[in-house]
Formats: structure tokens, C-alpha cells, sequence
């Protein structure tokens, strides 16, 4: 009843659509996947982290680290990049090759004791999460030198980007670590990294 | 009038393109490719390279191949929109004593200004699963008045093409049965497909397949759903191919190709279920659905026309 030429005509319709619709999808796949190229190499350093182990370069080799800089005390972006923190945290429990690092720029204050109080407040109950300090110095050092960040006016005028850094210990990505869109950005990275350095889980 | 009839039908084919496109675009990730809206990382051309970004926006964002999938989208939509304008204004120019008309192009008119807002709160919200759903299912109610008012516009051209036409006193209650389940229908598989998103976002790398299993109950009543739908349909065919009462050749193809397209929904479905979930299978299962909207409307505007003198 119904003509054969409309049947044709529509898979042809469909056959065209689902040609160019797999030829978006398999670029669009490709450029999510792609990870950004390496940016420097983050330099040597030496902090303790809220357990009072030693956290230095080395410790970033063989897993993928999200580093930022915080203060316990901070009463403006911090608990917003920290509640995004504790929320990746959350979703990669299985993945125990990638580590969370934050920083305090307020060595003075955020005393270890301090550190570990915030970490238990954010739920941290496993090494994959680590607060660390040094002297001000070393500080401003990795941050400036390390990830090229101001630090003039520390604490409080402090990035709030957080850091990709591969199993190389090579800064790969900044992030905006207040911002949703950039946070789900930074979610395929570490998919797509993670995906690399372990076939399947 | 006959002027507005081509228009009526152009509005209805670019506006499924459109549906297409903005299904290519969930599945292909790129609603985040534009960070802001209507413009592109602050400008009307989207940026080809890194340096062209303005300093407000976090550099991270720029992916250029979803930037351009999100714009075209975007333009396309912009075109959709004049198209759906000038039909509007050709409806008014034409067809101010028919009702039918006026209201249901005036309907998808302003449903589309809305839509296009929707679009910008999706951006806002970077891709609120319940934006996602109202996007969708504004997009269906609009191409369901288009087509609507395009065989009211028909009727109105060639006069009553249903007049010999009598239906079964069941198939209007069947029809919109039809079109109450698969609103429903679509709006758990928005469902599913947003838990799906949800729970992938939580359980990173793990299959699709896995995460589909974690859903629940969600996709069985989908199932359940669908296998009703294609009962109504098969019982809808049943009564237009009655012989105490006459169909038009415009109904009989109608139902046949309801049922033809609910059949391969529900393959779909399952395949979508038994191997991996695959985008370009979400994009045509959730394409054919609004297909399946469309053919509904034509089906109660045929019967509904039947009934005139």
C-alpha cells in the first residue's frame, strides 16, 4: 500500500543520519578522551601530610594526583573546591591509583592536629586523601615555582584550580575547582588517564 | 493557504532534524561544548584555538570539536525557530477563521521561544537531568502541534479527505491510550537514562552494561510499557482494518508504521539492555520515539477530522 519509494527514501533518510551521527560521535569520543599535553614537571619538594607521614615528588609517581591549595580557615572558595573535592573522593572509592592532595597555605594555623580534624570532617577514612604541611616558604615555593601560581598575599589570595598530575608526576590539566562544568571536564580526564594506565576495572 | 501548508511541513521535518541534532548532542557529551549562552566562549563564531578565549571562562572548557557540535545545534535551532516564525505568520495571514490552526502554530511558536530559553537554563544548570527531560518533552509537544496544524491546514485546502472514513467508537480512546503510554514511556527512559548518567558518574568505568543492572525496577516498567504499547497499537490495527467500518489510506499507513516503529523500539530497547549501551542505538531509540509522538498526533487529528461535515 504504502509506495516503495517512500520505504527507500526513508532508509535512506536513516542510513544517513546514522552515518554522520557515528562520525560526530566517534570525533566527539576522541576529543573527550585526549588528554592535555604535558605542562611542566612538578619540581622536588617536602611536606608531611595530616598523618604525619613524609609526602615529597616520589609520591606522586605511579598514581594520578588532583592537587589544590587550601586553608582550614578559609571562609571563601575553599569549602566550595573542598566539598567538590570530597565529592570525587567519594566517587573514585575503588580506584586507589589516584590520590587526592590539598595543600594548606596557612601552615601557621593549620597545624597537623588541625589538618587531621578537617580530614575526618570530610569524611577522609583512607590514605587516597591527603592534607599537607610544610614552612611557608616551601609553600609559596611549590606553588609558585611548581605550579606557577601567585602567591603574594597567602593565605588568602590563593588559585583555586585544582591540578592534574599524571603517574609521571607531570602537571597535565588546571581546573576550575569551583566550578561544575569545569569539575565534570576534569571527571573524563581522570576517566580517560585512568583508562590508559589500567585496561579494565 | 497552500503556502502555509509547505511551510507547516517544512517547520515539521527540520524540527525532527532538530530533535536529531540535540539527541546527537547528549550523546555525543557536547551540552557543555558552548560554557556559556547564546554566544560561544564569548563570541558569535566559536574560538578554533585556545588563544581566541576570553579571560573570564576557564580555559579547561575549550574541546573544539564539542564546542562546533553544541553551535551547530544551536544555529540549526536558531534556523528551526525562523522557520517556525514565518508558518506562524502565514497562519495568521491565512488562516484566521481556522481555530485549529491559528491556536495549535501559535502554540508551537511560543513553545519554541520557550524552548530555546530551556536550551539557555541547560547551559546554567550545566545539564540538570530535569531541564534534560522538559527540553525533550517540549520538543515532542511542539512537533506534535506542528503536525497537528499542518493536517488541519490540509483539511482545510483539499476539504474533508476523511469524509468517508468511519472509525470504530473505540480507536479514539485507543489513540490517546496510545499517546497518554508513550508520553510515559518516554519520560522513564529519560529517567533511565539520566540514572544511568548518574550512576556512571559515581561508579566511574564500570560498563554501562553493569550500571543498567544497578537501575532497579525503572527498566522493567519501560519494558512492561512497551510491550502494552505495541498490544494498543496492534489492537488500534485490528479496528481500522475492521470491515464493518472505513479507514483512510492516511490511518491504515499511520497505525502500520506505529507499529512498525514500536516493534523496533522495543528491539532496540533490549539490544540497548543485552549489549553494551551504545550512543548512537540511545540516539535513534530516543529519535524514533518522537517519530512515534508524531504519527500518534496524525492518527487522532485523522480521526478527529472524520467527525466534520
Amino acid at each position: 500500500m504504502i509506495k516503495k519509494s517512500y520505504i527507500i527514501s526513508l532508509v535512506v533518510i536513516i542510513s544517513f543520519l546514522g552515518i554522520s551521527a557515528t562520525w560526530v560521535i566517534t570525533k566527539a569520543n576522541a576529543s573527550i578522551q585526549e588528554i592535555p599535553a604535558v605542562i611542566k614537571k612538578v619540581p622536588d619538594f617536602e611536606m608531611v601530610s595530616h598523618l604525619g607521614k613524609s609526602f615529597n615528588q616520589d609520591s606522586l609517581i605511579n598514581k594520578i594526583s588532583i592537587l589544590d591549595f587550601i586553608f582550614t580557615s578559609c571562609p571563601g572558595p575553599c569549602p566550595t573546591m573542598s566539598s567538590n573535592m570530597r565529592t570525587l573522593y567519594r566517587q573514585y572509592k575503588l580506584h586507589p591509583d589516584l590520590q587526592f592532595i590539598s595543600v594548606s597555605v596557612d601552615p601557621e594555623y593549620d597545624t597537623q592536629e588541625v589538618l587531621k580534624a578537617y580530614a575526618d570532617a570530610n569524611g577522609v577514612n583512607d590514605n587516597r586523601w591527603k592534607f599537607l604541611r610544610a614552612d611557608m616558604e616551601s609553600v609559596k615555593k611549590l606553588s609558585t615555582d611548581g605550579f606557577m601560581f601567585m602567591s603574594e598575599s597567602l593565605p588568602a589570595g590563593h588559585s583555586v584550580k585544582f591540578v592534574l598530575i599524571d603517574q609521571n608526576g607531570d602537571v597535565r590539566q588546571y581546573y576550575n575547582g569551583t566550578d561544575a562544568g569545569s569539575i565534570a571536564i576534569l571527571r573524563t580526564h581522570i576517566n580517560s588517564i585512568l583508562k590508559n594506565i589500567k585496561p579494565k576495572v | 493557504m497552500k503556502r502555509y501548508f509547505q511551510f507547516s511541513v517544512l517547520s515539521m521535518v527540520f524540527t525532527y532534524l532538530l530533535i536529531f541534532v540535540g539527541g546527537l548532542v547528549r550523546v555525543s557529551g557536547a551540552g557543555m561544548g558552548c560554557p556559556d549562552w547564546p554566544k560561544c566562549f564569548g563570541r558569535w563564531i566559536p574560538p578554533t584555538s585556545l588563544s581566541q578565549l576570553p579571560d573570564y571562562i576557564d580555559p579547561e572548557k575549550f574541546n573544539l570539536v564539542l564546542a562546533w557540535v553544541e553551535y551547530l545545534n544551536r544555529l540549526f535551532g536558531a534556523l528551526v525557530g525562523l522557520i517556525i516564525l514565518i508558518t506562524f505568520v502565514l497562519g495568521y495571514l491565512h488562516f484566521k477563521s481556522s481555530k485549529k490552526v491559528l491556536f495549535s502554530i501559535s502554540g508551537a511558536f511560543f513553545l519554541t521561544l520557550l524552548e530555546g530559553w530551556v536550551g539557555a537554563k541547560l547551559v546554567d544548570t550545566v545539564l540538570d537531568p530535569i531541564t534534560i527531560t522538559i527540553h525533550l518533552l517540549l520538543a515532542l509537544i511542539i512537533i506534535g502541534l506542528i503536525i497537528y496544524s499542518s493536517i488541519q491546514a490540509y483539511f482545510a485546502i483539499v476539504g474533508n479527505f476523511e469524509k468517508d472514513s468511519k472509525y470504530h467508537p473505540h480507536a479514539k480512546n485507543v489513540i490517546l491510550g496510545i499517546l497518554f503510554c508513550l508520553f510515559i514511556e518516554i519520560i522513564i527512559g529519560t529517567e533511565i537514562r539520566g540514572g544511568l548518567d548518574m550512576s556512571r558518574k559515581d561508579n566511574p568505568l564500570i560498563e554501562g552494561i553493569i550500571l543498567l543492572k544497578m537501575l532497579g525496577p525503572f527498566k522493567y516498567i519501560h519494558t512492561i510499557l512497551g510491550f502494552s504499547l505495541l498490544g494498543l497499537t496492534l489492537y488500534l490495527r485490528k479496528i481500522i482494518y475492521d470491515n464493518k467500518f472505513k479507514s483512510s489510506t492516511f490511518m491504515v499507513n499511520s497505525v502500520n508504521f506505529i507499529m512498525v516503529l514500536i516493534f523496533t523500539q522495543i528491539l532496540l530497547g533490549e539490544a540497548l539492555v543485552f549489549f553494551e549501551v551504545k550512543p548512537l542505538m540511545q540516539l535513534f531509540h530516543m529519535w524514533f520515539s518522537s517519530l512515534l509522538i508524531g504519527l500518534s498526533v496524525s492518527t487522532y487529528t485523522y480521526w478527529r477530522i472524520s467527525l466534520e461535515p
